[in-house]
């Protein structure tokens, strides 16, 4: 693209006024936050189904959008809310289904192989820890550090209001510290500093 | 924010470095190829209302199936009052009409993605057949330019009581909606505590109490809505291609009234009290 980008609002008012371009051109910004917040909440198969519904309804739902306003939880909200009704139809989604790379060392300073074996270990305990709480806990955690929304990008991909964010995200912490603390993860915790089982 | 938090969440922030989601498919390219091949309901240039009128009409007939309910979902942020979500579901709801906010709906199956909309509208007839045939007085809206509805239809088995719906081309100063094709749809029935024939679940979205005519309504927008429907098996029907506007329900007397269309809640409320 020669220039500058075109920013946000410049595109979402010409995909208002019918320019399917420049939609298109906002689909390929929001494809990954979209595909991988349907994938938080609706998980597997249904993820990339889910995903591009929302994008389809949410060109067709373009002259309700509020000019001016921010479109990314907006797009979100269609998304995630399809994402939740093809997880309604289908099965649960057991767990977050997402790996821990095994190609990055821990930490800035090269750290010994055991030290990076273990530091692996300890994220793949606390992923696994997190994929065991329940739906509700697992998604907000997942929305807000691994998809890294904002607090109203949270509260439109949760259906939820945004005043309940802050506190629905502080219980699901606690429930996380609670479970880890559990698993008897006290050493695997204790190493990288992560409160596991000191209570 | 304690230093527990802070650790907990420095080790979550840690994590999401090395964490893998699969690759994104190609949404871009097949988004645009759907838009292309789909019906060209480009925002800004929508289907003069003459042309498009024959498809609907033809596909609410085609669909005019007994023993549906209508399960409205809603997408969005709920800015609905004060008070938690619990508090508003139990303060929400007409008769026949029931309104719960969060929670899962009942389970559901879906219908193929591109169906028509169905409402279940029944059979079109004359606004004075429909006079004749419901087993309540119709009412029409008074206000300039509502008062002679496009098409009328009855259904008399569904809900218990029949229904009679209203419905209006778009037009100059009333757009049509992107969803249903029409500039405003008007339904009526007599409500019954039970059994709800409608069900409005809304994970979010804008609701609103309003007052029409001195009795009480709600007015949801904000986001688009779809429905879903209840078969005769009790089966709920996912429609996924249905989104609805804006729409207000309130009750008069022992008739609850649903108005959806692409206008403003001051407009709705207006067309509604102007109901006689």
């Amino acid at each position: 693209m020669e220039g500058r980008p075109l920013d946000e609002q410049e595109l979402v008012e010409q995909a208002r006024g019918g320019d399917a371009r420049a939609y298109e051109v906002l689909v390929r910004r929001y494809q990954d936050l979209a595909f991988r917040t349907a994938w938080v909440i609706a998980g597997g198969a249904d993820a990339e189904d889910a995903a591009q519904e929302g994008f389809v309804k949410a060109w067709y739902a373009l002259p309700r959008f509020r000019a001016g306003s921010p479109f990314r939880p907006w797009l979100l909200a269609i998304v995630a809310n399809e994402a939740r009704n093809r997880r309604r139809s289908g099965r649960r989604q057991d767990d977050l289904a997402l790996r821990v790379a095994e190609d990055r060392p821990s930490g800035d300073a090269a750290p010994s192989p055991e030290a990076a074996a273990l530091a692996g270990e300890q994220r793949r305990l606390l992923l696994a820890a997190v994929s065991r709480l329940a739906e509700p806990d697992r998604q907000v955690i997942a929305c807000r550090y691994f998809l890294e929304l904002s607090e109203a990008e949270m509260a439109a991909a949760l259906g939820c209001r945004r005043g309940t964010v802050k506190s629905r995200l502080s219980r699901a912490l606690g429930r996380l510290r609670a479970a880890l603390a559990e698993q008897g993860a006290g050493a695997a915790a204790s190493a990288t500093g992560l409160p596991g089982g000191d209570r | 924010m304690s230093r527990r938090e802070l650790d907990l969440e420095a080790a979550l922030a840690d994590l999401a470095a090395d964490l893998r989601f699969p690759p994104t498919p190609d949404l871009a390219a097949a988004v645009t190829a759907r838009l292309e091949e789909g019906p060209a309901r480009n925002p800004a240039r929508r289907r003069p209302p003459a042309r498009r009128w024959p498809a609907w009409m033809a596909g609410w007939r085609r669909l005019a199936v007994a023993g549906l309910a209508v399960l409205l979902l809603a997408a969005a942020v709920l800015v609905a009052s004060p008070g938690t979500r619990e508090a508003v579901a139990r303060r929400l709801g007409l008769r026949g009409i029931g309104v719960r906010v969060g929670g899962p709906p009942p389970p559901t199956v879906t219908t193929a993605p591109g169906a028509r909309l169905d409402l279940g509208l029944g059979e079109r007839v004359t606004l004075g057949e429909a006079r004749r045939r419901a087993a309540f007085p119709v009412l029409v809206p008074t206000a300039a330019g509502f008062d002679r509805p496009d098409a009328v239809f009855v259904n008399g088995a569904v809900p218990p009581g029949g229904r009679v719906d209203l419905v209006y081309r778009a037009r100059p100063g009333l757009p049509a909606s992107s969803f249903t094709d029409a500039g405003l749809l008007i339904t009526e029935f007599r409500g019954q505590p039970e059994p709800e024939f409608l069900k409005k679940v809304t994970g979010a979205g804008m609701v609103r109490s309003v007052t029409v005519g001195g009795e009480p309504g709600f007015f949801f927008s904000g986001e688009p809505h779809f429905f879903s429907y209840q078969d005769t098996t009790g089966q709920f029907r996912e429609e996924q291609t249905r989104l609805a506007g804006n729409t207000l329900i309130w009750q008069r007397g022992d008739l609850t009234l649903r108005l959806e269309g692409d206008l403003p809640m001051a407009e709705a409320v207006r067309i509604a009290e102007s109901m006689r």
